[in-house]
């Protein structure tokens, strides 16, 4: 569960990227965190994960306070950044190791994680090459891997889906269903309205930093339709998605 | 040619010009301030370097071997061409991003060979200007030199270096050529420029054995002859003893014709030099760019890699082998903190073994002297202030992770407990460094037990103190946005601080040196050490009070 309370953050003075943000997301849920470029969607993320402080308000994951007791909070999720450019002099398995160290995963278990995730996402293979080797979706997916490991409750991620085949795309989807259905949490951003459409219990849509919208994607849909500014938002959306 | 120019300049502002945006100095204020300390710190040297060449040349003039000094300087450039072009060499020529984009380019091979080899003398004429100019204008004046002196000088410093960096430059090709034949390219690449300083250096070390072979009447010739140094070092590069003799001859005719032979050879091995760097150049360039890559490894995964590891041991580990798996960090980073203490024991080897006579001489002084005094241990603690400074671990600490570097944020782990983490590398290269250091000054200097372990006690304190302290200022200042890794080795301001915190602990070193005077050695590095831990402790704390607000800047 995460919960934004009233959140706020300026990078410069005067021009808030993100404007006094409510949010829950339940537990069991898969949300969608959507937005044109510049929205402010990776600064909301960058402020729930600890990276970025905020200038007012409070995020609680499951029920820790990112900002009181970030040791705590960050334990209760798997994070998977936008850039999936890590630690590329790394092996794979070395970069996984070295994941299940941070998150204190025992032995036992970490080896049958390991293969079951990178199976799945058919890396396993290539777990003894250096990262640097692999294709952008390689790396998204070994990455995905690493913040899988701890099975966190929460899984945030930042725009997960570019660089993805239909395939790794799809199972990706597979595992945040899977993932929701356990009762855990996935918040996730994106520019792709039909992955939210497909995939989500509830949308968010974020615009010059304020929050325009929650609730379901029919919910959303119908309200485009009653409100013109909300029908260009929708536009401006999709149409980036198409570019993708 | 126009092209080759134009090149020149695209290269040039790459890796200069617009330095101060690619360092994050972005305000004229801030750009002043840099400005600054870049002037500050020249200066420091300049008046080093003043201050030394005065005293060398006062003491050659009372046995009027003055002349040998213009040996002594024409040697020390070319010597520091050949290190500058070891390290430089391989990032400029094969690392750069660039390559990738020119490549592609209507550009005929020699032009951009000729462009990267201008480019490679530029960025080494700024240290050889300082090193060759400076001493011999002192010497111009305090011999009362004539106009001629100061034309055939400005001639024999821009002219000295050219032969050695062709020469380097050459075999960093051969041996780049073929790495591309190899299947781990990488792991070669690293092997091979490593085999290649040792073959330098062992080259080094061989041609002054050589002159075991001559015999001690011979010897005892040259050192008593006037000048003798000259002739010994005449032997490595022809061009050397061309200008030595055009730098020490009186006559106008005498110093052209000495400078046009150089000139000669140095055009002849340039056009040899552009023949084989169009052969083999390119074919490294590609290779080293799209071939092979990491080599497909055996898929099974070896069991051992499994087991759980105390978080310390894998995150130094994960330290370690990024900055030994890219060999820009390798290069710029590690080994400096193993190669500079060993390059100083060659040449004390070389120091041994050319001037016996005199080594004895000194050795058995050293024997009659009291070695375990204070003064000795503040020179061999400034000694090591030297070394230490070139290793650029901790002051990029979070540089080299680029855009990755926020990676530290969001792990459930302590940020103070991953500082510590990411310092360990330079604590241990320091430690490294400084066993070297003292293994050869014990081998000089037969200092007792006690004496060793305190002044590597001291050392590591201090080691110590400016692996936090340089960590600081990459987490206030921390170059994040880099595209290749050679900018954050190079085109990075913070590289002025290690050399900063050097000088100041010389300065500290110093003033105890003279304040303290004759102490007792034990007292002296007790004093040492008490006041080096007090600043590292206060360091300390500060990095630990601070550590969330130190992250601000990584985003
Ligand atoms: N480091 C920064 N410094 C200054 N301003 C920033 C910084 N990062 C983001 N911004 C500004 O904050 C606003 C929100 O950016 P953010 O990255 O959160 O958008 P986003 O919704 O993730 O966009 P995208 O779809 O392109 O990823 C933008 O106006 C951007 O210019
Ligand atoms: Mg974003």
């Amino acid at each position: 569960m995460i919960e934004i309370k009233n959140v706020s953050k300026s990078y410069i003075k005067g021009k808030k990227s993100v404007d006094s943000l409510t949010l829950d997301i339940k537990n069991g849920e898969i949300f969608g965190f959507l937005g044109p470029n510049g929205a402010g969607k990776t600064t909301t993320i960058r402020m729930i994960t600890g990276i970025l402080n905020m200038d007012e308000g409070d995020i609680l994951i499951d029920g820790k306070s990112i900002k009181q007791n970030p040791l705590e909070a960050k334990k209760n999720f798997g994070f998977v950044p936008d850039s999936p450019d890590m630690f590329l002099k790394l092996k794979g398995i070395e970069y996984l190791t070295f994941m299940a160290d941070v998150y204190d995963i025992p032995k036992d278990k970490r080896k049958e994680k390991i293969e079951e995730l990178t199976k799945k996402f058919e890396i396993y293979n290539e777990l003894n090459n250096e990262i640097q080797s692999y294709s952008h979706g390689m790396r998204q997916k070994i990455v995905i891997c690493g913040a899988l490991l701890s099975e966190p409750k929460n899984w945030i991620l930042d725009e997960p889906m570019t660089g993805l085949d239909p395939k790794s795309s799809f199972d990706l989807k597979e595992m945040m269903r899977e993932h929701a259905k356990a009762g855990k949490t996935v918040f996730f951003s994106t520019h792709v309205l039909e992955v939210a459409e497909k995939l989500c219990d509830r949308v968010g849509i974020i615009n010059k930093g304020k929050l325009v919208f929650v609730g379901t994607f029919d919910e959303m849909k119908q309200k485009f339709k009653e409100e013109a500014s909300l029908e260009k938002l929708f536009l401006e959306i999709t149409e980036k998605s198409e570019n993708n | 040619m126009k092209k080759v120019v134009e090149l020149t300049k695209i290269f040039l502002k790459n890796s200069f010009a617009d330095m101060n945006m690619k360092m994050g100095i972005s305000s004229t204020k801030s750009k002043i301030v840099s400005n600054l300390i870049y002037a500050i710190l020249l200066v420091y040297f300049a008046g080093i370097i003043l201050f030394l060449s005065y005293n060398i040349i006062d003491g050659l003039k009372i046995i009027h071997q003055e002349t040998t000094f213009i040996g002594m300087i024409l040697f020390m450039v070319l010597g520091i061409s050949v290190i500058q072009t070891i390290f430089s060499s391989i990032n400029i020529l094969y690392f750069t991003k660039d390559n990738e984009y020119l490549l592609p380019l209507p550009l005929k091979p020699y032009q951009i060979i000729l462009a990267r080899t201008n480019v490679m003398l530029i960025a080494e004429y700024v240290i050889i200007f300082l090193i060759g100019l400076i001493p011999l204008i002192l010497y111009g004046i305090l011999t009362g030199a004539g106009v001629l002196f100061y034309i055939t000088m400005v001639l024999a410093v821009i002219l000295m270096p050219i032969l050695p960096i062709l020469l380097i430059s050459i075999l960093v090709m051969l041996i780049m050529s073929f790495a591309r034949l190899t299947k781990n390219k990488n792991k070669f690449q690293l092997i091979a420029s490593l085999i290649l300083i040792v073959i330098i250096i062992g080259v080094s070390l061989s041609t002054s054995n050589m002159k075991d072979d001559m015999s001690n009447e011979e010897m005892a010739q040259m050192v008593v002859q006037a000048n003798g140094m000259i002739e010994l070092v005449k032997g490595y590069f022809p061009t050397l003893d061309y200008l030595v003799e055009a730098l020490t001859s009186n006559s106008i005719t005498t110093a052209i014709i000495e400078i046009l032979k150089t000139v000669g050879i140095t055009i002849l091995g340039f056009i040899i030099y552009m023949a084989i760097a169009q052969k083999i150049y390119f074919k490294g360039l590609v290779g080293n760019l799209f071939g092979g890559g990491a080599k497909k490894s055996n898929k099974k995964i070896n069991q051992k890699e499994y087991t759980d590891g105390k978080l310390y041991k894998s995150y130094i580990g994960k330290e370690f082998k990024i900055l030994i798996r890219n060999p820009v960090f390798l290069m710029q980073c590690l080994l400096p903190a193993i190669l500079i203490p060993i390059l100083m024991i060659v040449m004390v080897f070389i120091g041994i073994n050319s001037e016996e006579a005199g080594m004895d001489q000194l050795i058995q002084e050293l024997n009659n002297m009291q070695t375990n005094s204070f003064i000795i241990i503040c020179i061999i603690l400034g000694v090591l202030q030297f070394f230490t400074m070139f290793i650029y671990i901790s002051i990029t600490a979070i540089s080299r992770d680029g855009e990755n570097a926020v990676f530290i944020k969001y792990i459930p782990v302590p940020l103070y407990k991953q500082f510590i983490y990411k310092i360990m590398p330079n604590i241990i290269m320091n430690i490294v460094t400084i066993i070297i250091t003292l293994g050869v000054a014990q081998y000089i200097l037969h200092l007792p037990i006690i004496t060793l372990i305190l002044l590597f006690v001291v050392a590591t304190i201090i080691g110590i103190l400016q692996s936090i302290l340089m960590l600081i200022v990459d987490l206030k200042r921390p170059k994040l946005n880099w595209d290749s890794e050679y900018a954050v080795v190079k085109q990075n301001f913070n590289l002025v601080f290690p050399v900063l915190l050097s000088m100041i602990n010389i300065a500290i070193i110093i003033v105890l040196a003279i304040w303290l005077g004759n102490t007792n050695v034990y007292i002296g590095l007790i004093i040492f050490g008490i006041l080096f831990g007090v600043l590292t402790l206060i360091a300390n704390r500060y990095l630990k009070k601070n550590q969330y607000n130190l992250v601000e800047k990584i985003i």
